[in-house]
């Protein structure tokens, strides 16, 4: 296969969009494999934070303890200091220090006749980490302008809600609460080679209609040539239509489109938990971590074999 | 009232046609008059407000003399001749109450009737007047006196009451104050609460009384018989079934052909029709033939008649005809008198009562109706008519709650009268006077309903011909089951009966009873449910339309002579012949005209049958109708303008009712519906006015909307006509296992199992109907977006691959409530069980459940986790003193309440309260929280159902390179053999919903097209068709089909795994034969069948099979004497073995045997029979 013989190739990023909550970058030079690998890893083995114990005091609201809790599990929390703890599954008791919990309270009672929402700003900051907190979060006086927070449920008259959460540090392989990424997703990028002189052949008509049959907005006639034009090869989600419609009008080979194997576009959706480029960053650095392990259990493995037989 | 005035100021344009989409406004209009169970609380109000006054005014006085007692003491006193009469009047009912053990008196809400298990009932009260009348003295020359008592208002019982009912404290309430009362304000009512379970009457279905039918016989005797179930109307009397029958050989010597016979009541033997006339008084044989083939030209009639003359030649006269019946009856050697005389009562009164029962000159009605049948046997007989279709929905009749209740209650009120009766003569009999109100026994009505309801057999307690299954638990996993379970009908055939035809769907069923929704197996066909808009009459007086039709000119048939019967049309009213009338048509239309403007009431029937000359009204209750346009001249009645006013009924106050009075809908019956010409569509009508050539001229009525056919399950499936048919069956069975939100009141109720779904979706793609059955306010569902995808085969034979990621999310999440319920029990006067905590000093039998968890008062409270067995609620019972005043070691019982064995969760709620005995009465809420799992099961609305084979996490599902990650990924083998196209026509057209951010309107039978989807679809940026390019979670790669991935509304079926994991290694066993149990519940084995016999045996594991069979089951030890191989005594402590028959004690052996077969042996011995053991 070519691609064994391929020469040593240094992957390429190339950043094209960074928002807080979003991020689209191009991963160029290297495999499938190493995408789907970075993508897999950022879904679920990018640690944060979420709260995953909760002591309920009071509740006489209408929803029950283990709905609460749920709620509570589902609100990302800005998790930038995600490194500096341990996860309740991965301490060694010799390790005192290790920090594990952030514990949040949460008091509110409903006095008034109108419904009170309870949201994720009612939760009081542990004053130990007071820079970990619900994503959006502001306290104080609520006006129009301010976040709103994670609805978490609505209060009656006389209802009232006290508990005691505690935010630990968790993977999304375990639950998907502890998810950076509401997704992610790789696309492979397209390569059109348009045959023109087939294209020749068609009318202008036909060549609009061509255009259309693609759901996306991938060709376009250019009205100076009258060329079919490929305006945003990257729209193409390799749905065929177009495929389909040449072949209807009689041209088969009028496009020929084949998915790249070594350019992806990535699109990487956050929570709220992490900024996006950190995630990126992060599975990098997993990944990088687990083949350190990788190399090291080979290291011993190689010893223990030379110890064995040689 | 809609005035036709105002149509002057109507502007033109709206006085145009209305469009199919304007026919909505008027099934809104219907549902918000009439709601989804009107059918049970019409005929409950009917009962309530009518019926029962009739059953007590029925019932005649009582009079009383007093009996001549034998006492030997003072002999020759003539006993007081007096009499006392007594009357029931008028019935009060009072609204519901309850009254406490203490004797206080309440207002009852339903909502604490379910919590405290009372019942739901009101007070009846009765005015009975006494008259004591002694005789007058002729020696004192006194007058006859009477001394009248009146007793106001005597409490005579309790009668449930029907929730919403015009008697229920819930009628007319706000929505606002139905939540105040703990009520939700979607429960439509239509039930009723006994002993705190909530009940349904369910429908019972019937043949319907005074029809003539006339059927071809296969039988060898006869070839037709025309059969006539005649009941007299409100009475409690068996129906009097009469027969004609044609022999279908020539009869005895010298008869020339088919003789003609008939079965009367009480008399043993078939009777020549012959003899019958003569017996009314019809002797000559034209008197005769007139009444049977009117018009005396009809030569092959009369033919057809000539055996049954010559057959009954000998008896000429009416008092030999009469003798002859007589003579077989039951009546043995009695006088020619009597035997004359008991022949003509059973002609007045047993034949064919509904005619009349009066005692004078009810010849001739009889004998024209007899005729009429015998004349309708010969049409048959002739070949000129085909015979008659039991299964023709005409012919049938619907027994709802009122019905079913009024003939309990005639049973017990005639018991109560009874009763009453018993005492006052006891009263008088004696001397005392007579205390009325004593005399009473409350407990008849009171119990007597209460157990028909709260068992379902109906009927009086002990007397035979209990029906079971009238009424049952209703149903609350879902608020569609809970609907669908009130509209439900039952046939009454046995379900064994093999022949098919009763079951399948017929056509007259189309808009009365859903086409799909109907349980597979036993009952398949014979439990349906009736459509959303049939309407089933509650009975009205024929004396308006009597009075009507003497008005009108209608000649009875005192008045006529025989030969007009041919040039006139017969008359019916409930299939009583009345009369003839010589311009039906003009009759016809004015009864149309007067039932369209609510001159006679709107449910009477009005069936001109062309063919037989006859027209029929019904009046009568149980019919099954639907309301239809009217069209006159090509033209809907209906215009724009009225839309347009029920559109905005508030301001106008245009609805339901006026829709009827104005004469633009009417309700047309199964029978009437025979008779019209119906267009399918607005459009369809509108095509026939416009094309002249067009065949169809002559459209009477309209359909409002041919998806009203369907039942409440079937309309929520979305797209059925794109379905096979079998899979709206299936979805209709499944929409009620579906976990959903039943009633917004869910936490103040107390269900024994009740499912509510975490965060429950409306459907992208909705029905209309689903609007008027609150399926978007109390969905059952998620619209999960789903993969029809083969990925790593975790998804085979109708298994379901999930996101495991998405169900971390709280998709599909629900919550899993029971119910326990414990109460301080009355054991005699003085003893009673406590609700405590057992303390294992003092208590015997405690259980090996933990009772940590019970605080002081005996109870855990809430906010407990509970697992397997824990003991929730702890009781006991006080155990009798052995010997009176010594000390003994336990002095209670343990009958502590605990958790079912294979369950866990939190104690949620706990209600302690006081039963209707002032007893203490606990019930306590379990709650556990279902996390979907593998082995749980989930189905789309298409009968689509399938079993979670694997979850897999977000990274592991295929995705888009929109980042799309399916949440269910089903098998595209589930598609082409089962033909459910609804279902990706529901998936395209959701994924354009998603999209528009709008609904999809998939409402069965409206014009559209998948072509019109697809072009949405594209120009939103997808595929046309729905598919998507997807990758392999795993590896990365683009797969190399196309995956079809839509949003699709799928359901929680009840059925999880965690309710039914089971298996054991050691456990229970069987009292009596020592073999392990059965079931679940009880920790039971599992069955080692014949089946899984014959395979072990088909191995060759003889070994295996003996150890499952035998060893691991009920292998005993007995010991056998060889000698007489009888089984003998072993003490093994002392090594001393004897046999009792032989008398020996040598030669004794041990043996394994099943102690089953110990036990048969053992049995065997007691009946004198001796089994041995060769051993």
């Amino acid at each position: 296969m070519s691609s064994r013989a391929a020469p040593k190739r240094t992957p390429q990023v190339s950043v094209r969009k960074i928002e807080p909550d979003f991020c689209e970058f191009v991963l160029s030079d290297t495999d499938p494999s190493v995408a789907n690998a970075l993508r897999r890893v950022m879904l679920s083995e990018v640690p944060t934070l979420a709260i995953d114990l909760v002591e309920i005091e009071v509740n006489t609201t209408v929803l029950n303890d283990e709905f609460i809790a749920h709620r509570l599990g589902l609100i990302p929390l800005v998790s930038q200091r995600v490194w500096d703890f341990t996860g309740a599954y991965d301490t060694n008791d010799d390790d005192e220090n290790a920090l594990m919990d952030i514990v949040f309270q949460m008091d509110v009672k409903c006095t008034g006749d109108d419904t009170l929402d309870v949201t994720s700003n009612d939760l009081q900051l542990d004053p130990s980490f007071p820079d970990i907190h619900p994503v959006a979060y502001s306290t104080g006086p609520q006006d129009a302008q301010a976040e709103k927070g994670v609805l978490l449920v609505k209060l009656r008259k006389g209802q009232h809600l006290k508990l005691k959460a505690i935010a630990r540090k968790g993977i999304g392989k375990d639950h998907a609460k502890w998810q950076p990424v509401a997704t992610v997703a790789f696309q492979y990028m397209p390569d059109i080679r348009i045959n023109h002189a087939l294209m020749d052949t068609l009318s202008e008509e036909q060549k609009l209609q061509w255009i259309q049959s693609s759901p996306n907005p991938v060709f376009r006639l250019n009205p100076v040539t009258a060329q079919v034009e490929v305006v945003d090869a990257e729209a193409y989600r390799y749905d065929g239509e177009v495929i389909a419609k040449a072949k209807a009008l009689g041209k088969e080979g009028l496009v020929n489109i084949t998915p790249r194997q070594d350019m992806f576009i990535f699109r990487v959706e956050g929570t709220g938990a992490m900024a996006t480029q950190q995630i990126v960053v992060a599975a990098i650095d997993v990944l990088l971590r687990k083949l350190d392990t990788l190399q090291q259990s080979l290291a011993s493995a190689d010893a223990a074999m030379d110890m064995d037989g040689l | 009232m809609y005035e036709p005035e105002e149509e002057a100021q109507v502007a033109p344009e709206l006085l145009g046609e209305i469009d199919q989409e304007d026919a909505w406004a008027v099934v809104t209009a219907f549902f918000s008059n009439k709601g989804l169970v009107r059918q049970q609380l019409d005929s409950f109000n009917e009962f309530i407000n009518t019926t029962v006054q009739e059953i007590v005014d029925e019932s005649s006085e009582i009079v009383v003399r007093p009996q001549s007692q034998h006492n030997p003491l003072d002999e020759g006193e003539e006993p007081e001749d007096k009499r006392v009469v007594i009357r029931f009047g008028q019935i009060y009912l009072s609204r519901p109450t309850m009254t406490e053990a203490d004797g206080e008196t309440v207002v009852l809400f339903p909502k604490e009737a379910r919590l405290r298990n009372l019942t739901y009932a009101a007070p009846l009260y009765v005015d009975v007047t006494k008259t004591t009348i002694s005789a007058a003295t002729e020696d004192l020359g006194e007058p006859e006196q009477a001394e009248t008592e009146e007793y106001s208002k005597i409490f005579v019982g309790e009668v449930p009451i029907m929730l919403r009912s015009d008697y229920c404290s819930l009628y007319d309430k706000t929505e606002k104050q139905l939540s105040i009362l703990g009520e939700c304000p979607y429960d439509q009512g239509g039930y009723f609460v006994v002993n705190g379970s909530e009940k349904v009457l369910i429908a019972q279905e019937r043949m319907a009384n005074n029809h003539v039918y006339v059927f071809k016989k296969a039988q060898a005797t006869y070839s037709h018989i025309a059969e006539c179930r005649s009941v007299l109307e409100n009475s409690t009397r068996n129906t009097s079934t009469m027969s004609v029958k044609m022999l279908s050989r020539a009869g005895a010597k010298g008869s020339t052909g088919q003789c003609i016979r008939c079965t009367l009541p009480y008399i043993r033997s078939d009777i020549p029709i012959l003899i019958v006339f003569r017996a009314l008084g019809f002797v000559t044989d034209k008197d005769v033939l007139e009444h049977i083939v009117y018009s005396l030209d009809d030569k092959e009639m009369m033919e057809a008649l000539r055996p049954s003359i010559e057959e009954a030649f000998p008896i000429q006269t009416q008092e030999v005809a009469l003798d002859w019946i007589g003579k077989r009856g039951s009546t043995v050697g009695v006088t020619k008198e009597k035997r004359i005389q008991y022949a003509r009562e059973i002609l007045q009164r047993e034949m064919l009562p509904h005619v009349t029962v009066a005692e004078h000159a009810f010849e001739p009605k009889k004998a024209y109706f007899f005729g009429y049948m015998i004349h309708r046997l010969l049409l048959v007989a002739l070949g000129r008519r085909g015979e008659d279709d039991r299964d023709h929905y005409a012919n049938k009749r619907l027994d709802l709650g009122g019905p079913l209740l009024a003939n309990l209650f005639r049973m017990l009120f005639r018991k109560l009268a009874r009763d009453a009766r018993g005492y006052v003569q006891r009263c008088v009999d004696k001397g005392r006077d007579v205390n009325l109100p004593a005399g009473i026994n409350k407990d008849t009505i009171t119990k007597g309903l209460r157990y028909s309801l709260a068992t379902g057999n109906w009927g009086m307690m002990g007397t035979p011909g209990l029906r079971a299954g009238v009424s049952q638990v209703l149903n609350r996993l879902t608020y569609v089951s809970t609907l669908s379970h009130l509209r439900r009908i039952n046939s009454p055939i046995g379900r064994e009966g093999k022949l098919a035809k009763p079951r399948q769907l017929h056509n007259s069923q189309w808009g009365m009873i859903c086409p799909a929704e109907t349980p597979e197996g036993q009952a398949c066909g014979l439990v349906k449910n009736l459509a959303l808009m049939s309407y089933i009459s509650v009975g009205c007086p024929s004396s308006p339309v009597l009075t009507f039709l003497e008005e009108w000119t209608t000649e009875t048939l005192e008045e006529i002579s025989a030969s007009v019967i041919p040039k006139a049309t017969k008359i019916f009213v409930n299939g009583i012949w009345v009369g003839v009338h010589r311009d039906p048509q003009m009759l016809v239309r004015t009864l149309r005209q007067m039932r369209r403007q609510v001159d006679i009431s709107t449910e009477v029937g009005v069936v001109h049958d062309l063919q037989l000359q006859e027209l029929r009204l019904y009046t009568d209750y149980g019919r099954c109708s639907r309301p239809l346009f009217i069209v006159k001249d090509k033209q809907l009645s209906i215009k724009k303008h009225h839309i347009l006013k029920l559109q905005t009924s508030e301001e106008s106050d245009f609805s339901w009712n006026e829709l009827i009075r104005a004469g633009m809908v009417e309700y047309v019956d199964t029978e009437e519906e025979e008779t019209t010409m119906i267009a399918m569509s607005v459009k369809d009508l509108h095509t026939a006015a416009e094309d002249d050539t067009s065949s169809i001229q002559t459209y009477t009525h309209c359909e409002i909307h041919p998806s009203m056919i369907l039942g409440v399950c079937a309309s929520i499936i979305p797209f059925p006509d794109h379905n096979q048919s079998p899979r709206n069956t299936y979805q209709s069975a499944m929409g009620k296992q579906a976990m959903g939100m039943y009633l917004t009141n869910y936490q103040v109720r107390m269900d024994t199992q009740a499912y509510i779904l975490y965060y429950p979706q409306k459907p992208l793609v909705s029905t209309r109907a689903m609007e008027h059955l609150h399926f978007r306010e109390l969905p059952a569902g998620h619209n999960a977006i789903v993969a029809i995808a083969c990925y790593s085969g975790y998804n085979q034979e109708d298994s379901v691959m999930m996101n495991q990621s998405s169900i971390d999310r709280g998709f599909f999440r629900s919550i899993f409530f029971r119910s326990y319920r414990a109460e301080e029990k009355k054991m005699g006067s003085l003893v009673s069980e406590h609700i405590e905590k057992p303390e294992r000093g003092s208590t015997a039998g405690m259980r090996h459940g933990t009772y940590d968890k019970l605080d002081d008062d005996g109870i855990v409270p809430p906010g407990t986790r509970v697992s397997g067995e824990d003991v929730i609620i702890g009781k006991t019972v006080p155990l009798p003193e052995e010997v009176p005043g010594q000390a003994q070691r336990f002095t209670k019982r343990d009958v502590s309440t605990s958790l079912r064995n294979s369950e866990a969760g939190m104690v949620d709620q706990v209600l302690v309260t006081t039963n209707a005995e002032g007893q203490m009465f606990v019930k306590m809420r379990v709650r556990s929280i279902r996390v979907p799992q593998v082995g749980d099961k989930f189905a789309s609305r298409h009968g689509q159902k399938g079993t979670i084979g694997i979850t897999y996490t977000q990274e592991d599902m295929p995705w888009t390179a929109d980042g799309i990650v399916p949440d269910l990924i089903i098998n595209p083998h589930a598609i082409p053999s089962r033909m459910t196209i609804g279902h990706l026509v529901e998936a395209l057209m959701s994924k354009v919903a998603a999209q528009l951010g709008k609904e999809g309107d998939a409402t069965p039978f409206i014009d559209l097209s998948y072509q019109k989807i697809s072009d949405m679809l594209h120009q939103c940026g997808y595929q046309q068709r729905g598919w998507e390019t997807m990758y392999n979670g795993h590896t990365g790669r683009q797969l190399k089909a196309q995956i079809f991935l839509n949003p699709t509304y799928y359901q929680r079926l009840k059925h999880m795994v965690d309710d039914k994991i089971h298996s054991r290694g050691r456990g229970p066993v069987q009292i009596l034969t020592r073999q392990p149990v059965e079931g679940r519940a009880r920790e039971g084995g599992l069955r080692f069948g014949e089946m899984e016999r014959d395979c072990i045996i088909s191995h060759g594991c003889a070994s295996f099979l003996k150890e499952r069979l035998f060893e691991v089951s009920d292998a005993y030890r007995v010991h056998v004497c060889e000698k007489c191989g009888t089984i003998a005594v072993a003490n093994l402590k002392k090594n001393q073995f004897h046999c009792t028959a032989c008398k020996s004690s040598t030669s004794i052996v041990q043996v394994y045997i099943p102690y089953a077969c110990k036990l048969l042996f053992q049995e065997l011995m007691a009946m004198a029979i001796n089994p041995c053991m060769q051993v």
